[in-house]
């Protein structure tokens, strides 16, 4: 049997439950969200930060908007001793989720967990802001360069 | 300890460096400014300023009589066989220090150094021989003495300035890069209000407020329309052609000319210069081919005449209608004129060391067409019709490298002229919520990472 140092950095499972089906919801909406942390197998947690943003994927550089971030470092409040939590907050008016084609916007749930040492992992969850339907291109693009 | 990898998968197909890497390039970049910034400040300041202030401040004012007077010379060897003298008037002088009397070359400013032995030998003969002159002496060492103080302010202004730019971008970068050092992206991105304050090269996105991501349009309503509520401002990269065309063409002739008076001068005192000739034939047919270029630029840019939108409510809302008076001006018949609504996503990358614009357009929907339209010069082309948003259309979205725009466009084809197309944006709101009115909106958002709610 393989000892933990031999399996390399653990991979810890965040289980997330969204407060509304297929994960759909509208602006204006309470967000509630409630996750569970398994897999930590005793690797001491410093914090764990939840937040709620907005990013843009596609052809372009990344851009992103955090809408909720929280910090928690108590210790009391995460695993081992908690295993479970969760967060709320109002989601704002803009920018809806949108399926571009060469710029998609995509709202998540992101908790991240920072261990002893310097080794943090993610999990992102994705979710829908509005009932925007996907685009599709109809011209050829033109690109300008600088 | 395992390294950071050089490379990490980046959303979607590309591959883009480790931030881990990136951050310790940043501070090694930063650090070196700000470590040359001080060397530099350092070395400028206790050989250039300090001394000049410890002459205007410490140094103890004498009487002197001037016994002698000379050049003092240095070199500087200027391989591979040449040497640089500079020369610097100095002044035997006999004076009182503590009670004691002194005899001392007077050590001139370092701006009295010259190159030229001349312009050295005319400052000495300002001073004569037996001649009682005030000096100051170093109470550290009185055999230092000067007959001249005040300070050099373009050195005091170099030692200042320069460093001081090294110190400022190197020292705001390594802080930048300490605040975010240890961060999570979302954490960086929650509290990235002073650190953009920090850089300089950070282009914050206006935003409506209460709408985050969606662009402001006080710059589409601030024109009132004749018929309609708005007028809709055009935007027209073609303008800037213009002024490029018209700015190449200004300083290109500008150097034919230069060189058509060189060669004309060489004709008329009997000398011809075969390849000044040779380099103004073709420098000349470029100067020609760019005024055709500016002028059948300006003509077509003028000839076809004005194109003008109003609309009846900004910003728009999915859903709804708006009615739209579209006028063109100036003189002769178009054969086809047409309004269409457009969506256009507009991402910004890097690709090596450029930077890449794309444009796609991924609806579009014409909005009215007319065939054989005359404008004249007393009466431009007036139609009015109705523009229709789709019911679940996307708002207008802006970030620092992504958009998502709706414009409408006219586009037509002038009886004597090439096609033309001009552009006007206008903002799409969000659906089902309640746009206040621009007249009385209070300001907008300035935003880098949009709007965010942090909690404790």
């Amino acid at each position: 049997m393989n000892s933990p140092a031999d399996r390399g950095p653990l991979r810890p499972k965040v289980e997330v439950q969204f407060d509304r089906p297929h994960r759909q919801h509208e602006p204006g909406d309470q967000l509630a969200v409630r996750y569970r942390v398994e897999g930590c197998d005793g690797e001491r947690i410093r914090a764990i930060e939840h937040s709620v943003l907005w990013y843009t994927e596609g052809k372009g550089e990344e851009d992103l908007g955090v809408h909720f971030f929280q910090r928690v470092t108590d210790r009391s409040l995460m695993p081992p001793t908690v295993t479970a939590g969760a967060f709320s907050t109002p989601l704002p008016q803009s920018p809806l989720s949108y399926e571009g084609v060469i710029v998609k916007v995509r709202w998540c749930v992101r908790v991240r967990l920072f261990f002893e040492g310097s080794r943090d992992f993610v999990s992102e969850h994705v979710f829908a802001v509005g009932r925007i339907p996907p685009a599709h291109p109809l011209v050829s693009s033109t690109v300008s360069s600088t | 300890m395992r390294l950071p990898r050089l490379f990490a998968k980046k959303r979607g197909h590309r591959r883009t460096g480790s931030r881990e890497w990136g951050v310790v390039g940043d501070g090694l970049f930063h650090g070196t400014l700000l470590i040359a910034g001080l060397c530099f400040g350092g070395l400028l300041v206790s050989g250039v300023a300090a001394p000049e202030w410890r002459i205007n401040h410490e140094f103890r004012e004498s009487r002197a009589t001037i016994l002698a007077k000379g050049l003092a010379r240095t070199t500087i060897a200027d391989p591979p066989a040449k040497v640089i003298s500079h020369w610097r008037p100095c002044l035997l002088v006999r004076y009182s220090a503590n009670g004691v009397v002194r005899e001392s070359w007077s050590q001139g400013p370092a701006a009295a150094n010259t190159s030229d032995r001349e312009v050295a030998l005319q400052r000495l003969s300002g001073w004569k021989l037996g001649a009682e002159t005030v000096c100051w002496y170093d109470p550290a060492a009185p055999e230092t003495v000067v007959l001249q103080r005040g300070y050099n302010w373009w050195l005091w202004l170099l030692s200042l300035l320069l460093p001081g730019a090294l110190v400022l971008i190197g020292g705001t970068g390594l802080v930048r890069g300490l605040r975010s050092w240890g961060k999570s992206e979302e954490h960086r991105a929650a509290s990235a209000g002073f650190s953009e304050m920090l850089d300089p090269l950070a282009q914050p996105t206006l935003t409506a407020p209460g709408f985050p991501a969606v662009p402001v349009c006080d710059d589409l309503v601030n024109s009132p329309g004749t018929l309609l509520r708005y007028r809709l401002p055009i935007e027209s990269p073609e303008n800037w052609t213009l002024v490029g065309f018209g700015l190449f063409a200004l300083l290109w002739n500008a150097v034919v000319v230069v060189l058509a008076v060189g060669a004309g001068l060489d004709l008329l005192g009997g000398r011809i210069d075969w390849w000044l000739f040779a380099l103004l034939v073709p420098f000349l047919g470029v100067g020609i081919g760019g005024i055709v270029l500016f002028t059948r630029s300006l003509v077509f840019a003028t000839a076809i005449g004005p194109t003008q939108l109003e609309i009846s409510d900004h910003p728009l809302l999915p859903g709804g209608r708006y009615d739209v008076l579209l006028a063109q001006g100036g003189t002769g018949t178009f054969r086809t004129l047409t309004l269409t609504l457009e969506l256009e996503e507009q991402a910004t990358f890097r690709q090596g060391t450029d930077t890449r614009t794309e444009q796609v357009i991924v609806w579009s929907q014409s909005v009215a067409e007319f065939h054989g339209v005359c404008a004249a010069t007393d009466s431009r082309f007036e139609a009015r019709t109705v523009v229709e948003l789709p019911v679940d259309a996307m708002h207008s979205f802006t970030s620092a490298h992504n958009a998502v725009r709706w414009r409408l466009v006219v586009r037509g084809i002038p009886e004597r002229w090439p096609a033309f197309g001009r552009t006007f944006p206008v903002v799409v709101f969000p659906a089902g919520v309640a746009v206040p009115d621009p007249a009385v909106r209070p300001g907008v958002v300035q935003q880098g990472t949009q709007t965010h709610q942090v909690s404790p």
